[in-house]
């Protein structure tokens, strides 16, 4: 069937679906019109070129010192992990009751290129000092974000669907500080958190506890065998507002994610 | 070693391909970032976080739609406009910073590359020129626009459509 929209009436969310900031709506629209209209198919390929060049206008600024080397530790962490992840984390739960996990740590929806582990170890050495903090501190901010202006426009209409306005995501460290698994984190209507471990966390039973400044919170309790597992459950805090989350295992072992850099 | 090249490099897995190509950009980046969020902490985790995308879409890159710059610009753009997003009090005064952008006060921080659209955006009548900066480095609306601004959505679309059409028709001239 023909779209009926005519051109004119799309020409200004043409405009803004080539800067990249058109609403869900006005993007739906014009991409319903331009399946039938090359001249305006032509028009947002053009308009968008024109748009990308304005981003050069930025003037340049040197980033902090140890950038590069953080960047590249950050890749090769994710290199290894992806490399040892295959196939993706394991979780004990059905597949429903799990969150869509950020693409950002090779979640499915990631498109990763995979990199063979050997040749970035060459590269830790030189960037070991910023492993910790690549892992750990930086990456939460973005993690409600996708990998490009569509999947994130995807991610904030099923965010709209339900209510909610906000994933987050940070690493579960065991006692010496190595990563055993993610939590997710979801501020929405009700909020709710989800734990993965991965295959190098104890087996055992485990309590996923929400700690906040007015106290400790209990959401789950879960099995976790050798193939590791997960699990969550709703959570009455603004998200923000949790400090840290505990698992606390049968066999004595704690793994913790420590949000408080995050917390207003 | 061309940006191609090493972006090939890049989805290769070669370690040395992505060392090379993060220091050639990294200040480029980090400016974009630090210009759109406008904390240096902040800015920085944008700006890895725009390179560890940059590594895992290498293969994706198509020299053919875009420079290697403005591709990484564009992932720049869309990682700090999530982060406004969700932190919204980093906006603080978008509009300023778009008048920022253009003056002539920047100028010794520039790329070379950038000197075309500088021009042509500075020959723009400045409300639409302010629009069209809002629009693309902030990721507002128009209808944010208008609210912040002030003024009927429409006239906000009219100058962002207006704005952009101009630059257009100005670019193309300067291709020659």
């Amino acid at each position: 069937m023909v779209d009926p929209t005519r051109c004119g009436e799309v020409a200004d969310a043409l405009a803004e679906v080539a800067t990249g900031a058109a609403s869900g709506p006005d993007r739906a629209r014009v991409l319903a019109h331009l399946a039938d209209c090359p001249d305006c198919r032509r028009e947002l390929e053009e308009l968008t070129r024109v748009a990308d060049e304005v981003l050069l206008i930025a003037p340049e600024h040197d980033p902090p010192a140890g950038f590069e080397g953080a960047v590249l530790a950050r890749i090769a962490a994710l290199s290894d992990e992806s490399a040892a992840d295959e196939p993706a984390e394991p979780v004990t739960q059905p597949v429903a009751e799990q969150p869509p996990a950020p693409p950002a740590d090779g979640g499915p929806d990631a498109v990763v290129t995979p990199l063979r582990p050997r040749r970035w170890r060459r590269i830790l050495p030189y960037a070991a000092a910023a492993v910790i903090a690549g892992l750990g501190g930086a990456g939460v901010v973005w993690q409600v974000t996708s990998d490009d202006r569509d999947l994130a426009a995807g991610y904030r209409e099923t965010l709209d669907v339900a209510n909610g306005r906000y994933f987050h995501a940070a690493p579960l460290l065991d006692d010496a500080g190595t990563q055993v698994g993610h939590v997710f984190l979801y501020q929405g209507d009700p909020s709710w958190v989800f734990t993965v471990l991965g295959d190098t966390a104890e087996p055992g039973t485990y309590e996923v506890s929400v700690v906040t400044h007015d106290g400790t919170q209990t959401v789950a309790d879960y099995e976790v065998g050798r193939a590791g597992g997960g699990s969550g459950g709703t959570v009455d805090a603004n998200i923000y507002q949790i400090e840290r989350i505990d698992l606390t295992g049968s066999g004595g072992v704690t793994y913790t994610a420590d949000l408080s850099d995050d917390t207003d | 070693m061309s940006d191609e090249a090493l972006l090939a490099g890049m989805a290769a897995g070669d370690a040395d391909a992505m060392a090379a190509f993060v220091r050639r950009h990294q200040g480029r980046v980090y400016g974009l970032a630090l210009s759109v969020v406008g904390v240096p902490a902040i800015a920085e985790e944008v700006a890895q976080e725009a390179f560890v995308r940059a590594w895992r879409h290498a293969g994706n890159y198509d020299a053919r739609r875009a420079q290697a710059s403005t591709w990484l610009l564009t992932i720049t753009r869309n990682v700090a406009i999530d982060v406004l997003r969700v932190r919204r009090e980093l906006a603080v005064e978008p509009a300023v910073v778009a008048e920022m952008l253009i003056s002539t006060t920047n100028d010794t921080d520039r790329v070379a590359d950038s000197e075309r659209i500088t021009t042509a955006l500075r020959a723009l009548p400045r409300e639409q020129a302010t629009a069209v900066l809002l629009s693309v480095h902030f990721g507002l609306t128009a209808r944010e626009i208008s609210e912040q601004q002030q003024i009927p959505l429409g006239t906000a679309k009219t100058r962002i459509r207006t704005g952009l059409s101009r630059l257009r028709a100005m670019l193309e001239v300067s291709h020659g």
